[in-house]
């Protein structure tokens, strides 16, 4: 088989295991839903291995190849067509997605067990990963831009999965609207290139863009700043970030698989697939890479205030996603994409163990509450520190080779993208200093009661609450189910995270600088046609780069070992003296605050203003009322008019007739 | 007796009997079918007439099918079997198909008897075929009234229900004066031309000055007039929501679709074919009753609580859109006419076979009130009713949204902007009515089925009540066509080939 009849499979098995567990829901038994959908997913990775293979066996300059399934509608003037790209990116990001998703579906079902809502979980959780390989695998705009609708729908599903819950079906509503202000962005965006070139088709846009504009001409930076707001959205990146923290509210595997390593990594796929747009509108690029850095710093500081362990952990991805919009956005893809399959690694690692440490805690999530559960759970435990290591950029571990390189390449940029250079290594030191902090909070220090009661080997159990406001629930469906599961007690969670372990320990040694470059040589005919791909940097740099990270990791380990361990009441000190730095970073740079002012009361204000002006007069009044009085008056005549009677019908026929003489009559004179 | 012989050599010309053969096979078929309805044993009447029926109209559109992309004059110039003809033949056979199988359990044949409703049925389905291949007057007007005599009487088949007499009696009055239009405005053409052929007409029009002449173009008002009135284009549009009621439903059913493919096609043949020269005059005219008719069948769906009534006047308003395809005389609307033409029968078969079942099982006639809470009760018949009304309303990932994007564009591309604006307002009130009945399906809960009344099929009062549930072959019918109305809306493309054979067959156009 070709491998884009592997291409086509690939997006079939979740698809099935969807439609399956959704119409067959009631007929299947216990956890035989979370199995059939792990089925279908490790099948699709399977299957992204074979044509991975089928990929290999061809000759590089022939491994970008388009399917058709079938033409929607080629004649109304555009070509949608249901068609994929199997080349070395989609096959790359395939990978990534089906295999952590393997992990997280298998996690899942111990996860979710006690869950009344299990089998509509697995239904979405299928949903959302045939949505996000339909977003990597389509070859033109118009099946981007429904991959990227469906993955948002998705997103919302899951993060509103428990619905009975308010802050959920909060958070869902608010990732949903900046969701739609990206796919707003994608699809205007898409209209500008299609304004000028007159097709949707990836390859041949690209094969074109260069005739039909020229090097950063309006149009084409507009078009391409608008996919951007896209990838922002959709990646978290400010100004658009505000929804990630608050999809924290989803089950934590959801967090893991679509808010940690999937989902939001769509917007550095757009940027590396739609890099023949950027590297011709440069003035685009350049926004992309300031947005990142930005957002890597800002993401960092949080990180550093929040006391929610997801959201620490959801700030982090943020700031990680800032090194990955940063390196594509410089030309760094291999390294971009490199670090993004890295991040997959240890962070769905991260999430995965703090759902073993929240369900320890029974549903609590303040790093307040948390402490001591060193000795309680040492698996999840070293699943931490795998994780945090990785995170910080400690060599050996994977996120050293990936960060060093995004940077690297950055640097090799000049002029004044070394100030970006050096955010992104001031980031590499928060970044160590709010993940070690965490793990410090959570492990170190004295044990807290559900730590010991763990140790004597029961889990807590309290009444059913909501993390983040207390209050009371019950456990039936649309709320978390009774059980708590950790890793120490449930092997499908437990394999899951140690396969991710490895892997973030070992998975940056497939590309070391020098040694061996498998994943910049694999994407390299993706990126044929750009000039900045192949780009050899001076070999100091890349050594004082190397050493500079893991000095930084190693120093933010030892600070915050030194504040949060050795000497537990120092945090406490400086956030006094830093009052109101420390508050701008708890109030999360006051962006919530920011757009409630900007967006929602002024908004609210206007919209009163103009109900009570302009909508009860002239809309209610004039155009509905007007218009419904209207057609209510048409109808109501229509219906005078047909009283039944043959004689009536006949002489209207007959007035219709001369009616229809009579003009043509005074056409002929 | 060879004096006999000779004069008994009558010159006559020469028959293509291949190009022939579906016709052939309808009429004959009719006469078989009324022969074998004589038999009075219960199960040749119950079951081998519409057997043989349907075995006609198998027949029959194989044979079309067989014949297609060999396109024919035949008879000295008087018919043309194209592919035109044969893809809206083939939507009349389908309608007729689906009528047979709505009809089975029916009060109708039963009434009027198996073999002539039938018989009635495959001469209505033959004049269409001869209607649709007409190529000159004659032809024309021979089709014309072929299909409409039977189909008068089809609709007061119900022998013992005054609706329905009333229906087809109404039919019979409003409809000769439609005819006779027609007729005054076919000799007032011939008048002016000199020819009764379309080559002839055409020939004469793209020659001087004639296209200005006011004895053609008076003839021109009136054919225009009598063909507005089969295709219920207001302001001639009156008798169609009475008949539609009062007709038995498969009758509904069939004359909704199959007369509608049938007088469109000769409309795009005669206007976009013989009187295309003239297309200057006519356009804005016809655009104005396209206009006129969107809005009152649109206007006039909105208050109905009949279902029957209210796809009546929205039959009124896809006429509308469907006359745009027309009068816009190119190429591309002529394939969207076609392409409408075609979806217009999966859509409006599904919905009336929900009618058809809905009728048999409560006691509520075809009232909205018989659709509350259907997809909680039957899903199985709600589905179909439910692509049917979105599609009618023109909703993505329906075939009718093809069928209208198809249209604007067809109207946009040749210069009636404004009219693709008044289709889309159009559209937008119909969401009112095609979405009650989505909403009375989905978000009402049943009433409880134990308080409507079952009564025999057709809602004859006189009838003796029996319980009798809708049978199997119309939700066959209903989930079949609905279907049709999904799958043509997600993968268009066969279809869209199809009328774009279809639209090859006229060559005067662009």
């Amino acid at each position: 088989m070709s491998a884009t009849t592997f291409g086509w499979l690939i997006l079939l098995c979740p698809l099935l295991g969807t439609v399956v567990i959704a119409l067959a829901w009631r007929w299947l038994p216990g956890a035989s839903a979370g199995w059939i959908a792990t089925l279908a997913i490790a099948l699709s990775f399977g299957l992204s291995v074979a044509a991975l293979i089928a990929l290999l066996g061809r000759h590089p300059a022939h491994r970008e190849l388009s399917s058709t399934l079938w033409s929607y509608a080629s004649s109304v003037g555009l070509d949608a067509k249901l068609q994929i790209l199997v080349d070395p990116l989609s096959v790359f990001m395939a990978l990534v997605v089906s295999g952590v998703s393997t992990l997280i579906h298998l996690y899942s079902v111990a996860y979710m067990a006690s869950d009344r809502g299990y089998r509509r979980y697995f239904a979405y959780l299928n949903y959302f990963v045939f949505s996000m390989l339909l977003l990597v695998e389509a070859a033109n705009f118009l099946l981007l831009i429904v991959g990227w609708a469906f993955v948002g729908a998705a997103s919302y599903l899951l993060i509103s999965f428990w619905y009975r819950r308010r802050t959920a079906t909060a958070a869902g509503i608010k990732a949903f609207v900046v969701n739609v202000v990206g796919d707003v962005g994608l699809v205007l965006g898409t209209y500008f290139i299609f304004k000028h070139l007159g097709t949707l088709d990836f390859l041949k846009v690209f094969a074109g863009v260069k005739d039909a504009f020229a090097p950063n001409q309006g149009d084409l930076v507009a078009g391409c700043v608008l996919l951007l707001v896209g990838a922002f959205a959709k990646s978290a990146q400010i100004p658009l970030h505000t929804w990630l923290p608050d999809a924290m509210e989803g089950p934590t595997p959801v967090s893991a698989l679509i808010h940690a390593t999937t989902m939001v990594t769509a917007g550095v796929y757009l940027i590396a697939r739609m890099h023949p747009l950027f590297e011709h509108a440069p003035a685009a690029q350049d926004v992309g890479a300031i947005i990142g850095c930005l957002t890597l710093l800002i993401a960092g500081t949080i990180g550093l205030a929040v006391t929610d362990l997801k959201r620490v952990i959801a700030y982090s991805t943020m700031s990680q996603i800032g090194y990955m919009i940063m390196g594509v956005s410089v030309g760094a893809y291999a390294a971009g994409l490199f670090h993004l399959m890295t991040h997959a690694f240890f962070k769905a690692l991260l999430f995965m163990a703090a759902g073993s440490l929240i369900g320890a805690m029974a549903g609590e999530q303040s790093l307040d509450r948390m402490g001591g559960f060193r000795k309680a759970m040492p698996f999840t435990y070293v699943c931490f520190i795998f994780g945090g290591l990785a995170l910080s950029g400690v060599p050996p571990f994977s996120g050293f080779f990936s960060k060093d390189e995004v940077l690297l390449l950055t640097a090799n940029q000049g002029g004044w993208h070394w100030i970006l250079y050096v955010g992104g290594y001031l980031g590499a030191l928060l970044t160590a200093l709010y993940t070690w902090r965490m793990i410090f909070r959570a492990f170190h220090g004295e044990p807290v009661p559900e730590a010991l009661e763990l140790e004597r080997g029961t889990i807590a159990h309290g009444h059913p609450f909501n993390p983040a406001t207390g209050e009371q629930e019950d456990t039936d469906v649309g709320f978390p189910g009774p059980e708590h599961h950790t890793a120490e007690r449930a092997a499908s969670m437990r394999i899951a995270m140690a396969v991710l372990a490895a892997l973030a320990l070992l998975g940056g040694l497939i590309q070391i600088p020098h040694f061996d470059n498998a994943i910049s040589n694999f994407l390299r005919p993706a990126f044929a046609d750009s000039s900045l791909y192949d780009q050899s940097p001076s070999d100091t740099l890349l050594v004082v780069g190397l050493v500079l990270g893991a000095l930084l990791g190693v120093l933010g380990i030892l600070i915050a070992y030194r504040v949060w361990v050795q000497r537990p009441g120092t945090a406490e000190r400086v956030r006094r003296r830093l009052a109101p730095v420390h508050r701008l970073f708890v109030e999360k740079w006051y962006f919530d605050e920011l757009y409630d002012i900007v967006f929602v009361r002024s908004g609210a204000a206007i919209g009163r203003f103009a109900q009570l002006s302009f909508e009860r007069v002239v809309v209610n009044g004039v155009l509905v009322g007007g218009s419904a009085g209207l057609v209510r008056a048409g109808s109501a005549a229509v219906r005078a008019l047909q009283d039944g009677l043959v004689r009536v019908y006949a002489a209207l026929l007959v007035f219709g007739v001369a009616a229809v003489a009579l003009y043509f009559l005074l056409q002929s004179s | 007796m060879n004096a006999l012989l000779a004069v008994a050599q009558i010159k006559g010309p020469h028959l293509d009997w291949a190009g022939l053969s579906p016709l052939i096979a309808l009429l004959g078929g009719a006469v078989t079918v009324l022969l074998l309805g004589l038999l009075r044993n219960r199960l040749v009447r119950r079951i081998c007439v519409p057997l043989l029926t349907m075995l006609v109209l198998a027949a029959a559109a194989g044979l079309s099918i067989w014949r297609w992309h060999h396109a024919a004059t035949l008879v000295s110039g008087a018919l043309r079997v194209d592919d035109l003809s044969l893809l809206l033949g083939l939507v009349a056979i389908a309608a007729a198909a689906a009528c047979v199988l709505l009809s089975l359990r029916a009060a109708a044949p039963a009434v009027a008897g198996e073999g002539e409703y039938h018989a009635l049925l495959l001469s209505t389905v033959s004049g269409m075929v001869v209607l649709l291949a007409a190529q000159n007057f004659v032809t024309l007007f021979l089709g014309f009234e072929l299909l409409s005599i039977p189909l008068y009487v089809l609709c007061g088949s119900e022998l013992r229900r005054r609706g329905s007499l009333e229906s087809g009696l109404k039919y019979l009055i409003v409809g000769s004066v439609g005819s006779a239009t027609l007729l005054y405005g076919l000799a007032l053409i011939y008048g002016a031309t000199g020819s009764t052929d379309f080559s002839g007409v055409a020939a004469a029009l793209s020659s001087g000055s004639l296209a200005s002449d006011p004895l053609l173009l008076t003839g021109v008002a009136l054919t225009a007039a009598g063909l507005c009135f089969k295709c219920s284009v207001a302001p001639f549009h009156q008798w169609t929501p009475d008949v539609y009621q009062g007709a038995p439903t498969p009758i509904t059913a069939f004359q909704a679709v199959a007369t509608k493919a049938a007088a469109f096609g000769i409309f795009l043949r005669l206007f976009d074919g013989a009187l295309i020269n003239a297309q200057p005059s006519w356009g804005p005219i016809l655009a104005a009753l396209a206009a006129i008719t969107i809005i009152v069948g649109n206007v006039g769906a909105l208050g109905q609580s009949s279902l029957k009534r209210m796809l009546a006047y929205s039959s009124v308003a896809q006429a509308g859109y469907m006359l745009g395809g027309v009068l816009v005389s190119t190429r591309l609307g002529l394939q969207a006419t076609v392409f409408y033409l075609a979806i217009y029968l999966f859509m409006n078969m599904a919905a009336f076979a929900v009618i058809v079942a809905r009728e048999r099982e409560t006691g509520e006639g075809d009232d909205i009130a018989g659709m509350v809470g259907l997809g909680s009760s039957r899903p199985l018949l709600a589905w179909p009713m439910t692509l049917a009304m979105l599609s009618l309303a023109g909703i993505p990932a329906t075939a009718g949204f093809i069928g209208k994007v198809y249209l604007i564009d067809a109207l946009v591309d040749g210069g009636y902007a404004w009219l693709a604006v008044v289709l889309v307002v159009g559209s937008m009130i119909s969401l009112a009515y095609y979405l009650r009945v989505v909403a009375a399906m989905w978000m009402r809960p049943s009433a409880g089925v134990a308080g409507a009344r079952p009564i025999m099929a057709g809602g004859s009062a006189e009838a003796p009540t029996a319980t009798r549930l809708s049978g199997l072959e119309v939700s066959v019918v209903a989930a079949l066509f609905g279907a049709a109305t999904l799958v043509f809306g997600i993968v268009p493309s066969p279809l869209l080939s199809l009328a774009r054979d279809a639209g090859k067959a006229l060559t005067g156009i662009f």
